[in-house]
């Protein structure tokens, strides 16, 4: 048998920890996401899954993340908490994790507008490798080999695979920095599968010191507001309308718009180019650069289906597509397919849907058979 | 000059997927062939800057890291009316992650002198991470607004809107202070006719452009060579594969209307399920 080099000072103990996140007290999904991930990730290296969460008044949500999979929740309960902000919630996380005998093995945010102000701030703080955006997560064995730097080479059992998608590439990369320790990374909103909640499962609960200095407040927020009812919940519509440059203009959202109404729980994506082109916010924008959807129903219109938009919709259940190019990548890869003029196609599409929600049009279809 | 605000934008060269120079057939890069461009995202990066310098004041530095041909989008900043540009230009940057780029941008940004106000891109094309800006204001030890889709100041506070979740923020910031610009902030206006004319003539004579952008080594600022490439990278590339084949075979519909083309998706899909009414 090979030497195998000694190891053990590359594989310290140290746990799984979450950072959730919520909004004004609200719990925001990717944090279950983010347990169900840890716990896979806990379990594979038997260690404990732990979360850490911000805020104030937070009531029972401790809670919650133990019924969805945390082992121990460490609670920072604080009025200066209440909003988010970089400055303040660095320090507390700063000073929890120096408070910690080892730090966390693993440390996961969510890949949203807070984990990625946060964790980049932790990480250059604490000079650890931190993966962004990552789409899935594993725990496996690496050798270093490479002789670049002689301290680094060895075989490390316990490695964080960060794996996410490598730009404009049909690649993924797995990306990991097993020496040192917290191993970070954060995750898409919608990719992560939580775990089943357990009601009334037990874990601990434990407060932890606030102590903020005059420095953190160099930023105050003067007021969040959250747009519930425009209701742009991409990531967690079943029908999602995309937009992209074969519209032709900003106008043809309006048209998108009429189509989603059709649906239940829909809303509007677009692609890049036309977010670019301020045709639409950038919130309802889908791939790469924005969000990762996984609706049941996507009807992509006028979308080339490059891949910096099909990394972030490929995973939906029917994707329909509606091109004038028949060479369109997008056919590719939908699950049906019209090569037509969207101004043609659309307009029929919500006739015939309102004709079946009328229940005149179900006849049609079924006797066309 | 005095009184003026000390304004950065931190701009990168990236690869343009959008031109179909350099891609291979599998949908890889050929990054020796490919078209480089300057990082979409930097544009409102841009923008910003150039907004406050017009709007408060002062001037308008910009700095890149990356090998020589990165020179080509600092001419981009000066046509647009960036005053001075810094390229930090060293092989011992090679495989930087972002805590090793953060780390050398962070000396360039020691070096050059006090800023005011750092612009970033939101994130990058080709490293599409968004760490850079926000671990550079780590190492800085300033405030930040990330994902910020417009800013004005007032009574030298900086007052900017940031997108979150199903919404945004307002925050009112202390300078020095490191903003990344939201893709939703203005995009960038055309370059003037005399701002483009007059870098031309400039590019003609290297010693003239030496003056406007000066390329700069890890020595000159001070960094720690050991802290940045390879070695000063916590994370490394360990393994790619090829993402799996996706979804499957298309089932392309045919119809000689719109109408019956609709209908065909119709009968063979089940999507009608999905529409307003039909749930239990």
């Amino acid at each position: 048998m090979s030497e195998q080099p000694d190891v053990s000072a590359f594989c310290p103990k140290g746990d799984v920890l979450v950072i959730a996140e919520q909004i004004l007290g609200d719990l925001q999904p990717v944090t279950l996401e983010l347990l169900g991930a840890g716990r896979l990730l806990a379990d594979k290296m038997e260690r404990n899954l732990k979360c850490l969460v911000l805020g104030y008044n937070l009531g029972d949500m401790p809670q919650k993340l133990i019924e969805a999979g945390a082992d121990e929740v460490f609670v920072a309960d604080d009025k200066e908490l209440f909003s988010y902000r970089t400055l303040p919630y660095r320090r507390v996380v700063v000073d929890f994790l120096d408070s910690l005998p080892e730090p966390p093995h693993t440390c996961l945010l969510g890949s949203t507008t807070t984990g990625r102000d946060l964790a980049p701030r932790i990480s250059a703080h604490f000079e650890t490798g931190l993966t962004a955006d990552c789409t899935e997560l594993d725990i496996g064995p690496y050798e270093h080999k490479n002789k670049v730097d002689p301290s680094k080479i060895g075989l490390y059992p316990n490695c964080l695979y960060a794996i996410r998608p490598s730009f404009g590439e049909s690649l993924k990369a797995r990306i990991l920095g097993p020496w040192k320790n917290p191993q970070m990374a954060t995750t898409r909103p919608g990719v992560m599968t939580p775990n089943k909640h357990e009601a009334g499962r037990k874990g601990k609960i434990t407060a932890i010191p606030v102590k903020l200095i005059p420095e953190d407040h160099r930023l105050i927020v003067a007021d969040t507001v959250r747009e519930i009812s425009k209701g742009i919940k991409l990531t967690e519509a079943d029908v999602i309308i995309g937009g992209g440059y074969g519209l032709g203009s900003a106008d043809g959202f309006d048209l998108l718009r009429q189509l989603a109404d059709t649906f239940e729980n829909s809303a509007i994506g677009a692609s890049r180019k036309v977010v670019d082109l301020g045709w639409i916010p950038y919130q309802h924008q889908v791939g790469q650069t924005g969000k990762t959807v996984r609706p049941k129903l996507y009807i992509a219109c006028g979308i080339s289906g490059a891949i910096q938009h099909r990394v972030g919709m490929s995973k939906s259940g029917m994707i329909i597509a509606i091109n004038k190019d028949p060479d369109s990548p997008i056919f590719k890869f939908a699950h049906h397919g019209i090569v037509g003029d969207i101004y043609q196609i659309v307009p029929e599409m919500i006739k015939q849907f309102k004709e079946i929600q009328s229940g005149k049009g179900v006849e049609a279809v079924v006797g066309s058979h | 000059m005095s009184g003026g605000l000390n304004i950065y934008v931190l701009v990168k060269q990236v690869p343009d997927t959008g031109s179909k120079a350099g891609l291979n057939p599998d949908g890889t890069i050929d990054r020796a062939k490919a078209k480089r461009m300057l990082n979409p995202f930097d544009r409102f990066a841009l923008q910003a800057a150039l907004h406050a310098k017009r709007s408060y004041g002062g001037k308008v530095t910009a700095i890149s890291m990356g090998p020589p041909p990165a020179v080509e989008i600092l001419l981009e900043c000066l046509e647009h009316g960036v005053d001075e540009a810094y390229l930090l230009s060293d092989r011992r940057l090679a495989a930087s992650d972002t805590l090793a780029t953060a780390y050398a941008l962070h000396k360039v940004l020691n070096y050059i002198g006090k800023p005011d106000l750092i612009f970033c891109g939101l994130q990058t094309t080709d490293g599409d991470t968004a760490q850079v800006g926000p671990q550079i204001a780590e190492r800085l030890g300033l405030p930040q607004v990330t994902y910020c889709e417009d800013f004005h100041m007032e009574d030298g506070k900086v007052h900017a809107r940031r997108i979150i979740e199903g919404g945004y923020q307002k925050v009112v910031a202390e300078t020095p202070l490191l903003i990344t610009v939201a893709n939703s902030y203005h995009p960038l206006e055309y370059k003037s006719f005399r701002g483009a004319w007059r870098v031309r003539r400039l590019a003609r004579d290297q010693d003239e452009l030496k003056k406007f952008i000066h390329t700069i080594d890890l020595d000159l600022v001070s960094a720690d060579p050991e802290r940045t490439g390879l070695k000063g990278s916590p994370t490394i590339v360990a393994a790619t594969e090829k993402v799996g084949e996706l979804g499957g075979s298309c089932k392309m519909h045919e119809g000689q209307s719109a109408h019956e083309l609709v209908a065909d998706v119709l009968k063979a899909s089940d999507l009608n399920q999905f529409l307003v009414g039909s749930s239990k």
